[in-house]
């Protein structure tokens, strides 16, 4: 193994970070593993579904919301250290968006998961790894409605434009899920999830 | 303006792939379609019944990504594949499916079909059991394996004679192959370019000539042609803003019924006047080419005639060849002829253009299937627009001008799925059967449905 890229990144306290999962620990089960979307769904969070009544076809379908999306990812391990991303800060609340796919459709249930990335360092070139780990856990554990929009943050990564390419590009994307090597890799962050 | 079109739910293909599907390519001449699964096999479905006929398991051993059907064959089909393990599979089969009570199938040479009990086939189901598998690999004979890619191969593609088959990959790298047709199976390695600067996304022949396009990761699309035996790059056009994802030619006058664009408020007769006027002006420039692109755009891409172009930077002076040999440069000069009406929110994965009716659909990641249709701009619109805009000149003079409409839009037309491929393809399952034709569109969730257009 190479020498780390970034050996004193900054870490911030576990505790501090916005999380809906620890209070009740009983509810992890909810959030069990990557094949959630086939377990039958328990009703939560009725208040934070206002407009679940005009959604008929989605009834049976847990409302989704930012902090949700963030409780997704922030637990999957960076590649080189034994710490979470939402310790690590490469993802953080304010940097998730959910907005519909197809504004000009009113009743699409598609809906679009913007994930900004912040590397720790600005040139890691784990990026795409990280970035693609994200992509992944998301598309296991979101209803195949949600599209994923998984970036660089803006100015925070030298070669952001590359790594954004190929984590938006669905045929490479589809093609590292088939590769072995690459997703032991992910398959080792992700270990930490809920 | 308000769509013209009806798509309309005519049929899923069952039963479907559990797993991704990422295209479906209709035979040639039999009504027959055949879909590339992540599942790692090719399903072979009827368009007569739309049920599958067979599954061809066993060759590839990652995604199967793209197939195509090898032209001109009488009495046999051969099939290309392509997949993600980096080969391409050639599978052959005796032609004999509907061989009971159909004769229309066009089936030649009756002494080598192997007869099929078609209702057994038909009802094959998933096709999971063993005694289904083996009846398959009886049906369908793996030929060849054409090894070369160094990753995942992405498109695949016949030329008109089918005598040569283009294969790209995201390797950057284009193959050309020969088909010896030597009764051994053999390819012979004719070229490999490598100019492309990413993955090769799509290739795609010419109708009639032996001129390939190719589309890619990054974000141009190139034509090739063959130059004194070598293979080389005539043009490159940089025009999108992402990804090349698909490429389709434009019809020849000669394969199907239609004649050009249309006109609304016009007579019959004065139409046909325009067409033939509208044919005679495009002939120096040969079939346009139709590309998509992740930039979420549909565009159509026409070659300056070939009389009008300078001398190009391969002429005598600069390669040393006599010009007795090489009398006129190679480039071409190929320009931006349409952008059509934008209908895409997200990445557009995949164009067909009707070789029949000249309807143009596109699809992508937001599950919408898009129609457009080719339009004359009448005298009058002209006038407005040059009234909006007097910086407009007059050189236009009877340079017939042309629209692209949208005419018809089918939201999430495979559910909340991403949609891979539209194809033409002949409609089957009515008897007589007209000239009339259905989409074929193929999707993530592995369902492949066909649709039917009104006006």
């Amino acid at each position: 193994m190479a020498e780390m890229q970034n050996s004193n990144p900054t870490i911030l306290n576990s505790a501090d970070l916005p999380t809906r999962l620890r209070p009740t620990a009983t509810r992890k089960s909810e959030y069990g593993g990557i094949f959630t979307s086939a377990l039958p769904l328990a009703p939560v969070d009725f208040e934070s579904a206002p407009s679940s009544d005009s959604e008929d076809d989605n009834l049976l379908e847990e409302p989704i919301d930012e902090q949700e999306i963030y409780d997704l990812i922030s637990s999957i391990s960076d590649p080189e250290h034994p710490i979470s991303l939402g310790e690590l800060a490469v993802v953080s609340l304010p940097d998730i968006e959910i907005k519909p796919t197809l504004p000009d459709v009113p009743d699409s249930p598609l809906q679009t998961v913007t994930v900004l990335i912040t590397p720790t360092i600005t040139h890691c070139s784990l990026a795409t790894v990280i970035g693609l780990g994200v992509r992944v856990r998301l598309e296991q554990s979101l209803p195949s409605r949600f599209r994923m929009d998984v970036r660089i943050k803006e100015g925070t990564h030298s070669t952001g434009d590359e790594v954004n390419k190929q984590l938006a590009d669905k045929e490479r994307v589809a093609a590292a899920l088939e590769n072995g090597a690459l997703m032991g890799v992910i398959a080792k962050m992700m270990e930490t999830c809920h | 303006m308000s769509p013209k079109v009806t798509i309309t739910h005519l049929s899923d293909l069952t039963p479907p792939s559990q797993e991704r599907t990422w295209l479906t390519a209709p035979h040639p001449t039999l009504p027959l379609v055949a879909t590339c699964s992540s599942d790692k096999t090719i399903r072979v479905y009827s368009l007569t019944n739309f049920t599958l006929l067979s599954t061809i398991t066993g060759g590839h051993k990652r995604s199967v990504r793209t197939a195509a059907w090898k032209p001109h064959m009488t009495g046999e089909s051969v099939l290309a594949t392509g997949s993600f393990d980096a080969t391409v599979g050639i599978w052959r089969r005796w032609d004999s499916y509907g061989q009971e009570g159909d004769a229309g199938m066009g089936m030649s040479s009756g002494d080598k079909q192997i007869p099929t009990d078609i209702s057994t086939a038909a009802s094959n189901g998933t096709g999971t059991d063993t005694a289904d598998r083996e009846e398959d690999e009886e049906e369908w004979r793996f030929a060849v394996l054409l090894d070369g890619h160094d990753s995942e191969v992405k498109s695949v593609s016949w030329s008109a004679s089918g005598m040569l088959l283009a294969t790209c990959s995201r390797d950057k790298s284009i193959w050309i192959w020969e088909d010896l047709d030597d009764g051994d199976n053999n390819f012979e390695t004719v070229a490999v370019m490598q100019e492309h600067g990413g993955d090769v996304k799509c290739v795609s022949w010419h109708p009639s000539e032996e001129c390939l396009a190719s589309g890619s990761y990054d974000d141009t699309i190139r034509l090739w042609r063959e130059d004194l035996d070598d293979w080389g790059q005539v043009a490159c056009i940089k025009g999108h803003g992402g990804t090349v994802w698909f490429l389709d030619w434009e019809g020849e006058e000669t394969e199907g019924n239609w004649s050009g664009p249309v006109a609304d408020s016009v007579s019959e007769s004065a139409l046909s006047a325009l067409q033939a006027q509208w044919r005679s002006q495009r002939a120096l420039s040969g079939p346009r080419l139709l590309s998509c692109s992740d930039d979420r755009t549909v565009r159509v891409w026409r070659r300056q005639p070939k009389e009008s172009q300078q001398t190009g930077p391969l002429s005598s002076a600069t390669t040393g060849i006599p010009s007795i040999i090489r009398p006129t440069g190679t480039d071409e000069v190929w320009e931006e002829d349409a952008v059509l009406p934008r209908a895409h929110e997200l990445p557009v994965y995949a164009v067909a253009w009707s070789k029949r009716t000249g309807l143009v659909a596109s699809t992508g990641a937001d599950g919408r299937i898009a129609l457009y249709e080719e339009r004359f701009v009448t005298r009058e619109q002209e006038q407005e627009q040059q009234a909006d805009s007097d910086a407009m000149d007059t050189t236009s003079g009877d340079v017939l001008r042309t629209e692209w409409v949208l005419v018809g839009v089918q939201d999430g037309a495979h559910g909340i799925y991403e949609i891979n491929h539209v194809a033409w393809a002949k409609r089957a399952d009515r008897r007589p059967g007209g000239e009339e034709e259905v989409l074929v569109s193929t999707a993530d969730d592995g369902s492949v449905k066909v649709w039917t257009l009104t006006r």
